[in-house]
């Protein structure tokens, strides 16, 4: 990471590990939505990083917005930040100015007829409830287009994902101005998932790293059997384990944060290897955690059940593994070695 | 509190890429041997000559010894190159990798000017000699002695699993040169022992996998003159430990089984099925990682840092990674299976328990990262 990068991290980190602790993470499941910290992160330009000035975004790099996005995802910052870091990246890559406000990207069953009516319905929108403007994907006919609709015009029913984060279903029923409306490719839709994935794979590094310092901080503070359960050879044998997982996860999303241009093939390793790292890692960290690991009021859960969530969003270990698998092998222009070696 | 491990993003040089084409086409010229990725599975004494007579052995060492002169990164492609195209590289590995950087760093001037040229020319190749039947991951509790006589030092004691002891020259030799004290890591000091010296017999071991790789050897009141103890006597232990970042951390700690993902992707082509795909894809995943993490370490050594803890954690995600290629390929292989797939993969079934053994078991791994980790 360059030095901009650094220090782009500790400032984002500082005001998270001021403003949003585990009371804050908890509250906000409970439904006390942290607005403040919103406006602390939208007043210092984080919301809309990787977005040019010109469209009204804070500019940097898409890394950029990704070196913060690890830092929310090791504090479990319960805010719309990536979806409306991924919305404003739609945007803008088709030359839309940002509105202000937290925004989200809409998939599912949706269409747009004729007159201009959208309609469908989308299940498991996250903070769907917290956003001012949705960018929903809809189908005209077989043509994919993006329309920029306001939240209020749509019916939203309330739910939480896995990790307790808001996760709305949505009913639209929208009259849509034409102008609202931009025809976009297949590349576009399939861009959006490659960001969201870079998106959640570097928040799952993030979370990784916290939960390892969380974990090994409890082995050497609980007593068992008359010394700190970090004594015992099983104990760091497994912790051990987990410290290679993270660091290949804090490597595989470092890769990305560097990019100048996100490539899609590292996106699939990253969110292929880091997903898999979740899995290995929380279990590791409830296994030494215990029981009290295993409650609600221990914070090891706002980071274990979101690496849970996390995984499973924007495809999960087997679908990028079989698409990575699929591109490497379509691919005649190498054998593996020299498409390795390409990688860097 | 832990403050987690230095794998900075790191990239080789662009301006690398000459040489590992350079690397490339020597290698294509080469075809006089079975590929195998892991690097102790084939050794040439013609191969390393040919090899060397490019440059390419030694080629960080200063060239007032003859070496290179060049970048550790220069180092890391021509390596990578050597295994990813499964090269016989047993006769110089351990010269090029340890013994040379050994002298280098402790030697004396007199045995920089003895040994380097002939590890430089391809012509002198070295054993390790650490482990003894009663001595294996407990290092310092090793037996085999000497005790000090006109001119030098008499030898008497036993290594084992001494890696192609049968075909090379040198073997540098942990050895006891005074009692143990209160503190068990004084007293060491480590000795070039020719292994074709008065009193030294290699008795070979069939490993596993039926081939002759490993040697157990005798000393029966071996002469070491003076001028064959490594820098000074005692400092054995500290000589040691000062290489594992190198030893540890290098590409050799994860490509030992790439033959069988090559050989598998190959087989597959177009017609993968969705788990064959997925699986070449996770695979590939973990490699990709895993070579991003050693070419961070290696910019780090460049730098003059030994990353101990990095290197022993890439080694053992590195060696687990090996150990899981085989076991998964063999269960999506395609209908016909090649027969270079089929081989590549027998053999890398029979050589995996070796991956998490040599160079530090797992275990012993594990427990570095742990006092890393400040769990100990
Ligand atoms: C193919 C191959 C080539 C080799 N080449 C060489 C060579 O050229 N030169 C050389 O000197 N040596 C060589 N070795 C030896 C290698 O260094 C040893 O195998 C290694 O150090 C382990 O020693 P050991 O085999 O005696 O096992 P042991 O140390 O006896 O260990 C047996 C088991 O106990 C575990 N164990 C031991 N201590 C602990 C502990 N404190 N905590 C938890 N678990 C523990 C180990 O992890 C292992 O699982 C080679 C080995 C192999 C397999």
């Amino acid at each position: 990471m360059n030095e901009e990068q650094q220090l782009i991290g500790e400032m984002a980190r500082r005001m998270l590990d001021d403003h949003c602790g585990p009371a804050v993470v908890d509250a906000a499941e409970q439904g006390d939505y942290p607005s403040a910290l919103w406006t602390l992160l939208v007043d210092n330009g984080l919301t809309t990083l990787g977005i040019d000035e010109a469209l009204g975004g804070a500019g940097g790099t898409f890394g950029d917005a990704l070196v913060v996005l690890r830092e929310a995802g090791r504090k479990a910052a319960p805010l719309p930040l990536a979806e409306t870091l991924l919305a404003g990246q739609l945007l803008s890559s088709l030359e839309q100015r940002l509105p202000t406000g937290p925004m989200c990207f809409v998939q599912g069953d949706v269409s747009l007829n004729e007159s201009g009516q959208l309609q469908g319905s989308v299940h498991g929108v996250k903070f769907a409830r917290h956003c001012q403007t949705l960018l929903v994907a809809a189908r005209r006919g077989e043509d994919p287009v993006i329309c920029h609709i306001p939240a209020g015009t749509v019916a939203v029913t309330q739910g939480k994902d896995l990790a307790g984060e808001p996760s709305d279903d949505l009913d639209l029923f929208v009259q849509v101005q034409p102008q609202a409306c931009f025809e976009i490719d297949e590349a576009k839709l399939d861009a959006v998932l490659v960001w969201g994935a870079a998106m959640r794979s570097v928040m799952m590094a993030g979370a990784l790293e916290e939960a390892l310092a969380a974990t090994v901080g409890y082995a050497l503070e609980r007593k068992q059997f008359g010394k700190a359960i970090a004594k015992f050879q099983a104990i760091q044998q497994q912790l051990a384990v987990f410290a290679t997982q993270v660091a290949a996860s804090t490597r595989a999303a470092e890769t990305l944060m560097v990019q100048s241009e996100i490539a899609s093939i590292d996106v699939a390793i990253a969110k292929a290897r880091i997903g898999e790292a979740a899995g290995i890692c929380a279990e590791i960290a409830h296994q030494v955690h215990g029981a009290i690991g295993y409650t609600r009021d221990h914070r090891l859960n706002h980071l274990t059940r979101r690496l849970w969530a996390w995984r499973d969003a924007f495809g999960h270990e087997a679908y990028w593994q079989e698409r990575l698998g699929r591109t490497l092998l379509a691919d005649q222009t190498g054998d593996l070695w020299q498409q390795v070696t390409a990688l860097g | 509190m832990f403050q987690g491990m230095n794998f900075a993003p790191a990239q080789l040089p662009g301006e690398l890429e000459a040489l590992r084409t350079e690397v490339r086409e020597f290698l294509n010229a080469e075809t006089d041997w079975h590929p195998n990725s892991d690097f102790n599975a084939g050794a040439s004494p013609e191969f390393s000559k040919r090899f060397a007579a490019k440059g390419w052995i030694g080629m960080t060492w200063p060239k007032e010894y003859g070496g290179g002169g060049r970048s550790f990164l220069e180092r890391y492609v021509v390596t990578e190159e050597l295994l990813a195209a499964g090269a016989p590289v047993g006769c110089h590995w351990i010269a090029d990798r340890q013994s040379g950087p050994l002298l280098l760093k402790f030697g004396t001037e007199a045995q920089k000017q003895a040994f380097l040229p002939g590890i430089i020319s391809g012509e002198s190749f070295y054993s390790i000699g650490m482990s003894e039947p009663d001595t294996g991951s407990d290092l310092a509790s090793i037996r085999t002695s000497a005790v000090q006589v006109p001119g030098g030092w008499c030898l008497n004691g036993s290594k084992i699993w001494t890696s192609n002891a049968h075909l090379n020259h040198f073997m540098v030799t942990l050895v006891r040169t005074a009692p143990a004290t209160e503190n068990r890591h004084e007293g060491m000091s480590q000795f070039i022992v020719p292994i074709h010296a008065d009193g030294v017999t290699v008795r070979g071991i069939d490993n596993l996998a039926g081939e002759q790789d490993f040697n157990q050897i005798f000393f029966d009141d071996v002469f070491v003159p003076d001028d064959h103890v490594v820098g000074e006597a005692g400092n054995g232990w500290a000589q040691v430990m000062s290489e594992l970042a190198y030893e540890r951390s290098g590409p050799e700690r994860f490509l030992s089984a790439f033959r069988v993902l090559a050989e598998f992707g190959k087989s597959l082509q177009n017609d993968a099925t969705e788990s064959q795909a997925r699986l070449y894809g996770q695979l590939v995943a973990h490699l990709v990682v895993l070579r991003r993490m050693s070419i961070s370490i290696a910019s780090l050594l460049e730098n003059g840092l030994m990353p101990d803890t990095e290197a022993a954690l890439i080694k053992d995600l590195g060696n687990s990674y090996e150990r899981l290629v085989p076991e998964v390929v063999r269960l999506y292989l395609p209908g016909q299976v090649p027969k270079g797939l089929a081989q590549a993969l027998e053999e890398c079934v029979l050589h995996a328990p070796s991956f998490t053994l040599r160079g530090g078991t797992r275990e012993i791994l594990r427990g570095m990262i742990a006092r890393g980790l400040g769990l100990r």
